[in-house]
């Protein structure tokens, strides 16, 4: 099912945001399903079109002072029109006191009501990042994940490719592997994808002829990463005769995962070539044009400019026949 | 594309072993194989993919095949699957 019951968001978020429940029961008629929160404010004045009702709602100074300003009788009224909707849960912030009459409409109406001492900005942020990891989108793909230099390596390829096998050897040239075979990728933001390995397989890489291989025991510490931006996907392929490969660097080719550009490399394969010295020269390559600097395009301006130059005098000499 | 359900009759399920003896089974066919439980889908080329399922007894799953042989494997995985692991792969 969709979603995240309050129960399952409680158990999860109890200590990171200080919650305590006040009402009665975690259950709750209505799911969380996005990865929004809602000040109720202008709901509580009784204008209740558009009221985001499918989110956490949270009262702070703001909506607690208001309730208070109203006679008991308009804040039970107030209240019972908001409490009136599915609202998944409730949250009362800087450990401030709810109105009379509150706790026991949020457990009749059962909409768990909890308080947290955080301040109320404080906790709209650190709420939002939790939901928004948990609703990040996510895929997983077949493919082994390096940090290479601190540029986050993707190589893919059909099975038995030798994805694994270049993992292995950067790990042994010093980068370190954040998730071999099956990597898990998660969006964050609108441009950046993290990805990680799976906790069952941890740092393991199985290497065709010998097996399960843990990287962590064998290589230590220093040899893995739990996450990772991924930057650059290497698509591993086997040579064809029949392809045109990348000779310049001049047009870039893309791939996108999630929504999210990024930079392509295919590189063939073939016996006697060595894929781990040119990941490691992508890498590099990467971060070159991160600080601004393009390799391929500075080859063809002094290129262009040496020929340009040449073509000058070539015709000043005809002009000019001594 | 042809696909077959199967459920997992060995006890306690796919572990190391046959999940072995499944990714062996499924490399001797060129077409792309995967492997899926209702949480995840798998490669089912890639052991530590078909580990990763942890799929107990009784688990239902899905094969996936695509490509020439893509009938012929997934009849055989899901004859490794029914018959417990036990036929000569």
């Amino acid at each position: 099912m969709v979603g995240l019951t309050v129960a399952e968001f409680f158990e999860a978020t109890r200590k990171r945001l200080g919650l305590q429940l006040l009402s009665q029961s975690l259950h709750s008629r209505s799911r969380l399903v996005n990865d929004m929160i809602n000040r109720p404010q202008l709901a509580l004045t009784g204008f209740l079109e558009n009221f985001l009702w499918d989110r956490p709602q949270i009262f702070g100074e703001t909506e607690i002072r208001y309730l208070e300003s109203l006679s008991q009788q308009e804040c039970g009224k107030a209240l019972s029109q908001v409490m009136a909707f599915a609202i998944p849960c409730l949250v009362i912030t800087k450990g401030l006191t709810p109105p009379p009459g509150m706790v026991a409409l949020a457990s009749q109406n059962e909409i768990p009501l909890f308080t947290t001492t955080m301040d109320t900005t404080q906790f709209q942020h650190e709420v939002t990042a939790y939901l928004e990891e948990t609703f990040a989108p996510a895929t997983m793909v077949h493919a082994s994940l390096v940090d290479v230099y601190g540029v986050g390596l993707l190589f893919t390829g059909r099975s038995s490719i030798g994805k694994s096998e270049t993992a292995l050897d950067l790990v042994e040239r010093g980068h370190r592997l954040v998730a071999d075979d099956m990597v898990t990728i998660r969006q964050r933001h609108a441009n950046i994808l993290i990805g990680s390995g799976n906790e069952l397989l941890r740092h393991c890489i199985e290497i065709r002829g010998i097996g399960i291989i843990d990287v962590q025991s064998i290589f230590g510490i220093r040899a893995i990463r739990g996450f990772k931006r991924v930057e650059v996907e290497i698509n591993l392929r086997e040579w064809d005769d029949a392809e045109d490969y990348e000779r310049l660097g001049l047009e870039e080719q893309h791939t996108t995962i999630l929504g999210v550009r990024i930079p392509l490399v295919s590189i063939p394969i073939f016996p006697g070539k060595n894929i781990t010295v040119i990941a490691e020269a992508v890498a590099l390559n990467y971060l070159v044009k991160a600080y601004g600097y393009h390799p391929a395009q500075r080859f063809s301006q002094n290129l262009l400019e040496t020929i340009r130059r040449k073509r000058t005098l070539a015709q000043l000499a005809e002009g000019d026949p001594e | 594309m042809y696909e077959a359900r199967v459920e997992v009759r060995n006890d306690p399920g796919i572990h190391a072993r046959p999940a072995a003896i499944l990714v062996q089974t499924a490399s001797r066919f060129s077409s792309e194989i995967h492997v899926a439980t209702e949480a995840l889908e798998v490669n089912a080329k890639s052991i530590m993919g078909v580990m990763m399922l942890a799929a107990e007894t009784g688990t239902l799953l899905t094969i996936r095949a695509q490509g020439s042989d893509e009938r012929a494997a997934v009849e055989a995985l899901v004859r490794l699957i029914e018959a417990r692991f036990e036929i000569e792969a």
